[in-house]
């Protein structure tokens, strides 16, 4: 095969796999987000709570 | 949309239509004489540009739809479409010197076509710098938009050059006039290939508007618990 044409090639995929792991790891940061503030929301509307 | 065409089912058909057109690419269109196999480059390189185009395209729509309505679905899908439409224009900055090395001798001239393709990635990045560095989200949205319609103006000049001035780049080979045109099966391998290109950026810009409607979630749930903690 053509240096230039596997070149071309390897970079377009390796750019868009690049892009794709930077949106899976954002998502998962998101998720993990919503988890602890959901946890947080469980912790004070809890009536065990002491603070309330 | 999700209920009408899941997300599972959109990267499943990108999968298939993707492979479909490497094996097109590689295996069904015929070689071009002048340039050999150098010239495959084109299918790719060319796609990810009409990708590109489409991509400002929903941008200027969205910021347009935004700025007169004011809705977080049109800045969620103008900003989505500004980052996967800056990582295919960066595919074809990347893709065109590797083509043009080989074919032209050089890896780049500033001619209209490629220097105003090198704008539009610089309005991509300018318009992302926006939303990140702006610290209000609201006066981002609004200023990203701005950059979003005034941009615009460079699409349809960029997709023109080949046409109204003398350029490096060669001559259109779509829709370029009586003399232009493509052998049938690298035609149809191109028509694949952009449709290709065309689902993969639409399941990227879905799963970036999941993430920013995700975002939009947890800052209201924030501003909601701050809210009652205050209150307590």
């Amino acid at each position: 095969m053509n240096l230039y044409l596997f070149l071309a090639f390897t970079a377009c995929w390796l750019i868009f796999m690049l892009y794709a792991w930077s949106l899976s790891r954002r998502q998962a940061h998101l998720r993990r987000d919503l988890e602890e503030l959901k946890s947080q929301i469980h912790d004070e509307s809890s009536p065990k709570n002491p603070d309330k | 949309m999700k209920k009408l065409f899941p997300m599972t089912a959109h990267l499943l058909l990108t999968v298939i239509w993707l492979l479909v057109a490497l094996y097109m690419i590689f295996l069904y269109a015929p070689q071009e004489l002048t340039m050999g196999e150098v010239q495959r480059i084109f299918y790719i390189h060319a796609s990810c540009g009409w990708t590109a185009g489409t991509a400002y395209g929903l941008v200027f729509l969205g910021s347009v739809i935004y700025l007169w309505r004011r809705s977080p679905l049109a800045d969620e899908l103008a900003e989505a479409a500004g980052e996967v439409g800056f990582v295919f224009c960066t595919c074809v900055l990347v893709t065109g010197p590797l083509w043009a090395k080989p074919v032209w001798g050089i890896w780049w001239t500033w001619d209209a076509r490629l220097t105003l393709t090198f704008v539009l990635w610089l309005l991509f990045v300018a318009y992302l710098m926006l939303r990140t560095y702006v610290a209000n989200p609201a006066r981002a949205a609004v200023l990203a938009a701005v950059v979003g319609i005034l941009g615009f103006v460079d699409v349809p000049i960029d997709y023109m050059a080949i046409r109204w001035w003398r350029t490096q780049h060669p001559q259109p080979v779509i829709a370029g006039g009586p003399a232009s045109g493509l052998e049938p099966r690298m035609f149809l391998t191109f028509i694949i290939s952009v449709g290709a290109f065309h689902c993969l950026f639409a399941y990227l810009v879905r799963q970036r508007m999941g993430l920013a409607k995700g975002r939009r979630e947890l800052g209201a749930l924030r501003r909601a618990l701050a809210t009652h903690l205050s209150g307590v």
